[in-house]
């Protein structure tokens, strides 16, 4: 028994995480999240994402594996606004990383200081789908907001890192700046289509639609979380048609056939559109996803 | 006494030196003074022929659970789980958790100890309306439920390997808990391991391997043992992850006793189920399974014929879930029991249909 003992006591002792060195461990609950932490963080973080672009952010499988690969994180990166409530509740506290359990300085809520739209007022209630009662956590589809995540990051990161504060801040700011740019121009190739009216899946594109003028008409899911029925896909149609609104959106991580229907059925067509870095191949960061959702909304406005 | 009281303390004393942690309001669970709280509620209803006593057929609430969590400061989380039936209402669950300590979560309070798959569940969670029969004759129906104290060392094997230590206060047998864990003396502690593989085959399906061992004396003179193993494949696709999946498992439980100069066999058994999901709101369910020397009745009905000895059952179900907050499950069971005693043959032949419903505040189930 003694022997076990001095095993268990040796074995925990191998099991506790070094001190965080100047290279910061990150984890993130999504690939955005991911792809500008390793902007801000530049050759001193590794920033990897538990929840993959093409897969649906709400419902991530909380598999013992995603503990075990936060085990040693030094900071984990959470979507917030409850958008990861759905998995994140077991996966960090089973991590057993004291680092990054809520309250620790590794964890970050990156819906900090965003500007949140969507926040319901009034009665919440479940009668109205699966709603989101902080307001839409969907705010990384905005790429303004992600200028906040970055300089959010930066101040964190310096805390943890002092040692590389001032290149965390250059990075952040250097990051504000290309994204500044690459938002003017978005805005110009949008520009000839603002008020065009488009259909989405889920209620998670109103950030882009609100930041570049577009309008969204309607969604293909009823109310979040319920998949549409036949009856709804065709009033959809019908008053899609009625309006010339010829355009629906999806996330890989839908029912394209659901999606494909209605612009069928409207006459219309249906685009895959990630949100999500990572939702498609040409989506590697946050820049070549807002360059492959603009063009490919240019593509389907330009053709309709 | 004093090795068991060394091998518990000592992580108590580490909690104490743990890293300190600046607190914070914020927390995941919720941002309140007021603690996260859901309820979920399970009505059933059922028919069978052996079934002929008034009330054992028909619709009925089967149980209400009201759960509460919240973060106590830096080092605990607190979680209580009230669940009511039509007659009684119980403290099911409070336990205090903390993950302070790196690589290890401690546990306290009263609450289901980590033995097995099956054994963990709540009943709202459980994948078939009843039980398999071989948890009423190990376990309990909804698994081993005592006050104690759990371990959960995560290993540094590069594969999810979870080593648990629990050990729980002395408890005599009843219908929902079959093991006699009384022995008075000071020596008896009952103590659980269970160590649990998980490992990723590809991003879409993982392999779950666990074996668990709980002992202890007993109010006999003997000690009291149930040993488990666990497989589990399970698949949900990535992209998918809400629409399609399936899940394949079993379990083998086996309860002895024994003492310094027998071993005694009592009962053990088995199942293996086979769950599909076909959509976003339909799940199929098919569960085969057999017990020897089954001691409980599942007629679960006192007054009508028992149904124990060696049995065996089959079990096929399909459930509705229109959101996440609800589901209708349709379930027949078709169980043969041979009676040992007087070489009786009985049958369960029951259809079954349950709702399943939560409001407010739900922690995610286990993967």
């Amino acid at each position: 028994m003694k022997k076990i003992i001095r095993l268990i006591a040796v074995s925990l002792s191998l099991g506790i995480a070094p001190p965080a060195l100047a290279d910061l461990k990150v984890a993130t609950a999504l690939e955005d999240l991911a792809s500008v932490a390793q902007f801000v963080g530049g050759k001193h973080v590794t920033a990897t994402s538990l929840c993959k672009g093409y897969q649906d952010p709400h419902f991530v499988p909380a598999k013992p594996s995603l503990m075990k690969a936060i085990q040693n994180a030094d900071v984990f990166i959470s979507v917030g606004l409850e958008l990861d409530g759905g998995w994140l509740p077991l996966v960090i506290p089973g991590s057993r990383n004291p680092k990054i359990q809520p309250g620790a300085k590794g964890f970050i809520d990156a819906s900090e200081e965003v500007n949140v739209l969507e926040k319901p007022t009034g009665t919440v209630s479940r009668a109205e789908g699966d709603i989101h009662p902080l307001g839409n956590p969907h705010y990384y589809v905005d790429p303004a907001n992600l200028e906040v995540v970055a300089d959010h990051l930066a101040r964190i990161f310096s805390e943890l890192d002092s040692d590389n504060a001032d290149e965390y801040k250059t990075n952040a700011k250097a990051f504000d700046e290309k994204m500044e740019e690459s938002i003017k121009g978005w805005e110009a190739q949008l520009k000839p289509f603002a008020g065009t009216p488009i259909v989405v899946f889920h209620e998670n594109f109103i950030y882009f639609t609100t930041r570049f003028g577009l309008k969204i008409f309607g969604t293909v899911e009823p109310k979040p979380g319920i998949p549409p029925s036949p009856r709804y896909l065709t009033d959809t149609a019908q008053a899609m048609k009625t309006a010339g609104v010829k355009v629906v959106l999806y996330q890989p991580y839908y029912d394209a056939d659901a999606a494909q229907q209605l612009a069928k059925k409207a006459d219309g067509t249906a685009f895959e559109i990630p949100t999500e870095v990572g939702g498609v191949p040409q989506a590697k960061d946050v820049f070549s996803k807002f360059d492959f959702i603009v063009s490919t909304l240019v593509k389907s406005f330009s053709t309709k | 006494m004093k090795t068991y009281i060394r091998i518990f303390v000592c992580p108590l004393l580490l909690l104490c030196v743990a890293i300190p942690i600046h607190a914070q309001t914020r927390s995941i669970i919720s941002n309140l003074a007021n603690p996260a709280i859901g309820m979920s509620a399970l009505f059933l209803g059922q028919a069978a022929p052996n079934l002929t006593s008034p009330g054992s057929t028909g619709p009925g609430f089967q149980e209400a659970e009201i759960s509460l969590i919240s973060t106590v400061d830096p080092l605990w989380t607190l979680a209580g789980n009230f669940t009511f039936d039509a007659g009684s209402g119980v403290a099911e669950e409070a336990f205090a958790i903390s993950d302070s300590i790196p690589n290890v979560q401690i546990k306290v309070g009263e609450f289901r100890a980590a033995f097995g798959k099956h054994g963990t569940l709540h009943t709202h969670a459980f994948p078939f309306i009843q039980a398999p029969v071989i948890m009423s004759n190990t376990l309990g129906e909804e698994g081993y439920k005592n006050a104690g104290i759990e371990a959960g060392w995560m290993t540094p094997l590069p594969w999810y390997c979870e080593l648990t230590l629990g050990a729980y206060r002395q408890s005599e047998s009843s219908p929902d808990h079959p093991l006699n864990f009384n022995g008075g003396s000071m020596d008896n502690i009952p103590y659980l391991v269970h160590l649990k593989n998980l490992i990723d085959v590809d991003d879409d399906t993982t392999f779950e391997l666990g074996g668990s061992a709980l002992t202890g004396m007993g109010d006999d003179g003997f000690h009291h043992a149930v040993y488990g193993a666990d497989l589990t494949f399970r698949n949900i696709p990535l992209r998918q992850s809400n629409q399609r999946g399936w899940i394949l498992q079993g379990e083998y439980l086996r309860k002895v006793s024994f003492d310094q100069t027998a071993a005694n066999f009592e009962t053990d058994g088995w199942y293996g189920s086979f769950q599909y999901r076909w959509g976003q709101e339909w799940w199929s369910g098919f569960r085969v399974e057999e017990a020897f020397n089954s001691v409980s009745d599942i007629s679960d009905n006192p007054t009508d014929t028992s149904l124990s000895g060696h049995v065996q059952r089959a079990s096929v179900n399909i459930a509705w879930l229109p959101s996440e907050f609800s589901e209708m499950k349709l379930e027949y069971g078709l169980a043969k029991a041979d009676n040992p005693v007087d070489g009786s043959t009985q049958f369960d032949n029951r259809v079954m249909l349950q709702f399943n419903y939560i409001i407010g505040f739900h922690p995610p189930h286990a993967y």
